[in-house]
């Protein structure tokens, strides 16, 4: 059962935790962005949340946005089509949603996070609309990226 | 110096690789698992070899066998129970870590980390050995 919500509070903590991330692991800033653009090639990684956060935590990328992530934090050149490139993605949203949930008020922190699954969607512009949930864009060096939290 | 990294993202195995190098360990060999189960067997294979295995790094959530798993595997086998361990996780809950010393780990790094942080916890150990 989620309690009440603070959006606002949530999204607050979300770009703490994406920023933190960012800097100490890819040695790079970002930044909150509007997105109008739609993600072409989409790749996803998505943590499931239970306890006293039942939800759904996505990141996604464009394929190319997800190859030049891997490359600043493997600090190597990889192929768009690099297994490491997924393996990449599935980390950094490990590493954003655990930093996250860290951040959260201790009641909304006491669940449970999954590992992280990849999904190769065709579109991810269709689930953004949910009903329940909120979704934020981000941007490093002019790459943008999203979170998404589905609940 | 030879270090066994065990993370079952071949990503997270670099990343820390990188960051042990960037501390200023000279690394001669990196041994590699995804698992617990991989990492015993390492250890095992290590014990014929001239240059032993002096660090251990390891992640807590792994499939087949988890790094609190692994750590009290090691303990039981009396596997390289001097090498130091040190576990990266993004779990950084007082029940997991407490957990993790009990079991023998020296010290923990949460993930998101800086080569520094890094350095400030590993190179110590190195020394007390």
């Amino acid at each position: 059962m989620t309690p009440e919500i603070d959006y606002l509070d949530w999204i607050g903590r979300l770009d703490s935790a994406v920023l933190e991330v960012f800097e100490m692991m890819l040695a790079r800033s970002c930044a909150p962005t509007e997105k109008t653009d739609s993600v072409s090639r989409p790749i996803s990684a998505r943590i499931l949340f239970s306890g006293a956060i039942d939800g759904e935590f996505v990141l996604f990328a464009s394929r190319p946005v997800a190859q030049v992530t891997a490359e600043f934090l493997l600090g190597s050149v990889s192929d768009p089509d690099d297994p490491m490139v997924e393996d990449a993605m599935g980390e950094l949203c490990n590493m954003i949603a655990g930093g996250w949930k860290s951040k959260l008020k201790t009641e909304q922190a006491a669940c449970a996070i999954s590992p992280p699954t990849i999904s190769i969607p065709e579109n991810i512009e269709t689930s953004l609309g949910a009903e329940s949930g909120f979704h934020r864009f981000y941007s490093f060096e002019g790459n943008v990226f999203g979170v998404q939290m589905l609940l | 110096m030879r270090a066994l990294i065990i993370d079952d993202s071949a990503v997270m195995r670099k990343v820390v690789e990188r960051a042990l190098q960037q501390s200023g360990i000279d690394l001669t060999e990196v041994v590699q698992a995804s698992n617990g189960e991989e990492a015993l067997e390492a250890l095992r294979a290590d014990a014929a070899s001239p240059e032993k295995i002096r660090l251990i790094v390891s992640d807590i959530n792994m499939p087949v066998m988890d790094g609190l798993q692994f750590l009290e595997a090691r303990r039981d086998q009396n596997l390289a129970t001097g090498v130091p361990v040190v576990m990266i996780t993004t779990e950084g809950s007082e029940p997991f870590v407490l957990r993790a010393i009990a079991a023998g780990a020296k010290g923990y790094i949460c993930k998101p980390f800086t080569p520094e942080q890094v350095k400030a916890r590993v190179i110590p150990l190195l020394e007390a050995v």
